[in-house]
């Protein structure tokens, strides 16, 4: 073996190396740029075809104001304007490239020749690879008579003599690696009859960046690839990462956030203006708008919710106004996650209604629920004989005519639009709430359990089905192996939720479920929110009008409806001791007002089943069946038959107040 | 940087800058509240033992407020026992046992809110019984009445949450479980469910 | 001399030829190999390309100097960095008042209780101070852990409970400035008034509580505090 490396001086190497690298880099880019153009394009079709039949997605798209779309326009078609971006021009260069390397491949007679050098022996002899040993015997005789050296005529010149001379070496050679049993291994081990050749390695170099007049661009050139951009590259994507949070926050609004919470005193009252002032100083909107300060910020995001046009310095500021708005969206979901990081219950309740109220674009009141439907006279609403309304189901206790007059509207397809409107905006009602371990009847000490969810997906409009009318067997955990194996799975398998109705919201957003779970005991949250963003909602657009239905009949049938399973994992074991542990669980919308639930889950803990080890495994099975129905039987009435006693708080008053005065000095 | 101005003869400090902030008017009372208290204290090595003329004043106060609750005197018995809730917060020196402050407001506190609930200020009783909350007050008792004053206030969704949490630590009071029954039919007529 | 010469003669090539004998046999038997292949390469270098004395010395202090110049900025840049993250708290009002009524009383007379009275503020206030971190420690670090939080806030933080010490022995410092023998005591008071201030800032807040549940629920209530029908 060569033990000095060349330079590529016959351009042999370097074009195959070139080749190499730049199908590395194109092949996979021009698959996934078509994958991109034809396979994402036939799934934004389907989105769009559903979101066609989905009516609050077509109503969204109906009210959202021209200045809104005019916005998308601008921030949203970046994405679509596939064919000329700069990936398609990388892809083009590159097979351009390509193009000409193997152009220049095939020109080369160094990598021509290379190839020659090659052995065959069957070419040499002129012979098929599957020809028998007499065929080859046969062929090497008569090439032999005609090479041989003693054949050879007198007349030949020298350089002549010496190719006959070699051609019938090669034959030879050719011939004893067919049938020499020692030249043979050699062939095949070496791919040459006299054993190794030598291979030459080489820097897939072409000479002319070695020549001495280049040599120095090819210095500076590996210097500042090298020393310089590498690291430059390197550092500035790190600092980048350094630069946001696990959840896209910026790390100084991260930053500003936790400071507000760290600050926060109970003189503040935790309210939705609060959150909104505290949001007004994230770095985002000031890498957007430099020049302005924290309370146009906050001004902007006020004009929003309370539906004014905004002005900065006498200038028209909404489309500012709704970049900013557009936002939040990422910030709000980052202050949640630091709210649960304070473990800080009430603010991320708030936090919750402040993203409603973001997405709406309306204050807080008690008439939210009212005021998120389109085409409602406000001041009609409030002024309005009839008191007491202030929930969508209320307001589909009155008759449409009367419900036109009590919204002020007028206009009979505004007022129907308003309604589908108000009744497609999904409810919760629990079914059943569990803590279920996979595989086991109930929670045993030190085990990993889940929150297990059944509730009914439902509209306001609809009459409140009881939880009696759904039979056991429809609500029960299912026992798949799969479903044991991983019990989240079936929660990947609902659909995404439709486009919401959220007209005032700069982009066309989707709804997602914030899940909380806190103790009761102290009130504070367990662990990091958990999404839910697939949900079906097929039950809304049945009718069971509650208004026309009094009494639900014999006909009703449990099982037209769906019910939706929400899984939520819990982060921690339940405790080695055996007890009862209650949980908050709350569930708020991001975007809807009236679409939350809030639940307390009792846990108990108990000892493990005794189970008798010669016991076979069917028998086990058919056992935890019946247990599990009880058990959540139990658990279901926990709040009025539970003769478990809670410790006697008056012996300890005074050694909590000490802790809990601790707490309070915040 | 705000300036601060001393007064020789009351002894107080004031601050008079438009850009005062809220935190340091706090601060700015604190101390004041602090100087007074020193400056009565004839001892220079005070301890935070409490004030017997305090806790006389205190008492007395109260007790008026509930001779008169023996008569039926409702706000009369109301505005004395929240005068004496009220002198137990300005009159005691801050550095007097927390323990026994403590103690004296909660117990006082908790006769102010049964008559803030029997003459209708159930706003006033909410807050007062936050604040026996969030010093640590957890017995069941609080929690029945917190949900009664929000279920009077209208405010179903949050009595809810209140009661269900009242019933994970007391889980047998009887009480609280009928109160729970009431406020799920209150809250199914506020959603139009019934 | 002619026995001298052939002696010499004897000597001369019986000696070089045993000593070329064992020499080649020796060492050109172990040797050779290695010494052949590294000895001349290096000597065909130094003939090549002259290096002065000073080159490895050069080299040596522009790699330290450079390393020592971007040392030195980094660490300046990181604590520029450090002090241009915003503070934890938001303001030092406590520690502030007291100071700035030290220096008055250095210009006009200011009763020495009062003094008194502005120090024990300032050490409940570095008290909750020690208490709120203590108890956000944890959660935070968490939070910085799984990536909720940046590192520089994080490193602000550790700092800060730092700074809240230093502040709370330097107030106990002062006090025994103010009153000899006083620190024992002092301390005991500042967590008694810590406390104490917590429960009537808790107090302070009713009404303000109450004025913003009227506005968040809408409430008409009498001037007697009763509700409005």
């Amino acid at each position: 073996m060569a033990l000095n490396y060349d330079y590529d001086e016959t351009n042999e190497t370097w074009p195959f190396f070139l080749l190499t690298v730049l199908l590395m880099i194109i092949v996979p880019l021009t698959i996934s740029q078509i994958y991109k153009i034809f396979l994402q394009k036939d799934k934004n079709e389907s989105i769009e075809d559903e979101e066609k039949k989905n009516i609050l997605s077509k109503l969204n798209d109906k009210y959202t104001s021209n200045e809104i779309k005019e916005f998308r326009d601008i921030f949203e078609t970046k994405k679509d304007s596939n064919i000329l971006s700069w990936k398609n021009l990388i892809i083009i260069i590159g097979w351009i490239s390509i193009a000409i390397l193997i152009q220049r491949i095939n020109s080369n007679d160094a990598i021509i020749d290379a190839a020659k050098g090659i052995f065959d022996p069957y070419e040499i002899l002129g012979i098929s690879g599957s020809s028998s040993e007499r065929e080859i015997k046969s062929a090497y005789r008569k090439l032999s008579l005609k090479f041989h050296p003693d054949k050879v005529p007198k007349d030949l010149s020298e350089s002549d003599k010496n190719m006959m001379e070699e051609t019938f070496v090669q034959i030879t050679k050719a011939y004893e690696a067919l049938t020499d049993e020692t030249v043979r291994e050699n062939f095949l081990k070496y791919g040459h009859p006299d054993g190794p050749q030598s291979t030459s390695h080489g820097i897939a170099l072409p000479s002319f960046l070695i020549d001495s007049t280049s040599s120095l661009v090819l210095v500076i050139f590996y210097i500042s690839s090298f020393v310089l951009l590498l690291p430059y590259f390197v550092s500035q994507w790190w600092n980048k990462t350094k630069l946001y949070t696990r959840n896209n926050l910026h790390v100084k609004t991260a930053g500003s956030f936790v400071s507000r919470l760290v600050n926060y005193k109970p003189s503040q009252i935790a309210t939705v203006d609060l959150i909104i002032n505290w949001l007004s100083y994230a770095e985002e909107f000031k890498l957007f708008y430099p020049d302005l300060t924290p309370e146009d910020f906050e001004n902007l995001l006020q004009d929003h919710i309370h539906n004014r046009d905004s002005k900065i310095n006498g200038k028209d500021a909404n489309m500012m106004k709704f970049r900013i708005v557009a936002k939040c969206h990422t910030l709000l979901h980052g202050f949640l996650e630091v709210c649960c990081g304070f473990r800080n219950l009430e603010m991320a309740i708030v936090c919750m209604d402040t993203f409603k109220c973001i997405v709406q674009g309306i204050p807080m009141s008690k008439d939210s629920q009212i005021l998120q439907l389109p085409n409602v006279n406000e001041e009609i609403f409030k002024n309005g004989s009839i008191d007491e309304i202030h929930t969508l189901g209320k307001l589909f206790t009155f008759d449409n005519e009367k419900i036109g007059k009590i919204l002020g509207i007028k206009d009979e397809a505004k007022l129907s639009e308003t309604l589908s409107v108000a009744s497609n905006i999904p409810q919760f009602k629990l079914l059943r709430a569990d803590f279920v371990v996979p595989g086991e009847e109930y929670v045993t000490p030190s085990s990993t359990p889940y929150i297990s969810i059944k509730v009914l997906v439902r509209s306001a409009k609809q009459k409140i089905i009881p939880t009696e009318k759904f039979p056991t067997d429809l609500l029960k955990e299912s026992d798949d192996f799969e479903d044991l194996k991983n019990p989240f799975a079936s929660m990947e398998r609902e659909p995404l939720m439709p486009t919401s109705f959220a007209p005032k919201f700069p982009t066309k957003r989707r709804n997602t479920w914030c899940c909380l779970i806190a103790l009761q005991k102290d009130i504070k949250i367990l662990q990091t929110p958990y999404r839910l963003e697939r949900l079906s909602l097929s039950n809304l657009s049945k009718d069971l009008d509650k208004r026309a239905i009094k009494e639900l009949g014999p006909d009703f049938n449990p099982e037209d409806w769906e019910i939706g399973f929400i899984k939520l994992p819990l982060g921690q074991q339940a405790p080695a001791e055996l007890g009862n542990i209650y949980m908050r669980v709350v569930i708020k919308s991001t975007d809807y007002f009236g679409a939350d639930l809030d639940l307390t889950m009792m846990m108990q803990v108990r000892e493990p089943p005794k189970v008798d080890e010669l016991k076979d495994d069917i028998y086990n099975d058919e056992d935890s069946d019946e247990n599990a129905s009880d058990d959540e039987d139990l658990e279901d009435d926990s709040e009025d038959e539970s003769d478990y006693t809670d410790i006697d708080t008056d012996t300890e008053v005074e050694e909590d107040e000490e802790e809990e005065k601790e707490e309070e000095t915040k | 940087m705000t300036t601060i101005l001393y007064n020789q003869n009351s002894k107080l400090i004031k601050c008079e800058d438009s850009d005062l902030t809220e935190t340091r008017e706090i601060s700015i009372n604190q101390i004041n509240k602090l100087s007074a208290a020193i400056i009565a204290e004839s001892n220079p090595n005070f301890t935070p033992q409490p004030n017997d003329e305090h806790s006389k004043m205190i008492k007395s106060l109260f007790e008026s407020g509930l001779a008169m609750l023996k008569q039926k005197k409702m706000p009369e018995a109301l505005k004395n026992i929240a005068l004496a809730v009220d002198m137990a917060q300005r009159g005691r020196a801050p550095y007097e046992a927390f323990g026994i402050q403590l103690q004296e407001i909660q117990f006082m506190l908790r006769h102010k809110i049964d008559l803030s609930l029997i003459t209708g200020r159930y706003l006033d009783a909410l807050q007062d019984i936050e604040f026996l909350m969030n010093t640590g007050m957890n017995q069941a008792d609080v929690y029945i009445r917190k949900s009664d004053a929000l279920l009077k206030l209208s405010q179903f969704d949050e009595a809810k949450i209140c009661c269900e949490r009242g019933l994970s630590l007391h889980p047998n009071e009887t009480k609280l479980k009928a109160l729970m029954l009431e406020i799920n039919r209150r809250l199914a007529e506020y959603n139009g469910d019934n | 001399m002619a026995d001298n010469s052939t002696f010499q003669e004897g000597f001369n090539s019986t000696y070089s030829d045993n000593f070329n004998g064992t020499f080649n046999g020796t060492f050109n038997g172990t040797y050779s190999n290695n010494t052949n292949g590294t000895f001349t390469d290096t000597e065909e270098k130094v003939e090549t390309i002259p290096i002065s004395f000073y080159t490895p010395i050069i080299y040596a202090v522009i790699l330290i100097v450079s390393l020592i110049v971007f040392a030195r900025r980094y660490k300046e840049s990181r604590l520029q960095k450090l002090a241009e993250q915003p503070e934890i708290f938001d303001e030092h009002d406590a520690k502030e008042l007291y100071f700035e009524l030290k220096e008055m009383s250095t210009k006009e007379k200011i009763h020495e209780k009062v003094l008194k009275a502005a120090l024990l503020n300032r050490g409940a206030e570095a008290i909750r101070r020690t208490l709120k971190l203590k108890e956000l420690g944890p959660q935070i670090e968490l939070m910085y852990k799984n990536g909720s939080v940046g590192e520089d806030y994080w490193e602000r933080f550790q700092a800060e409970t730092k700074f809240v010490e230093v502040e709370f022995r330097d107030t106990i410092q002062e006090s025994e400035n103010l009153q000899p023998g006083w620190p024992k005591m002092f301390a005991a008071l500042c967590q008694e008034i810590c406390f104490n201030q917590a429960l009537s800032r808790r107090y302070q807040s009713i009404l303000k509580r109450k004025e913003i549940c009227i506005k968040e629920w809408e409430l008409k209530l009498n001037s007697d505090g009763t509700l409005a029908k």
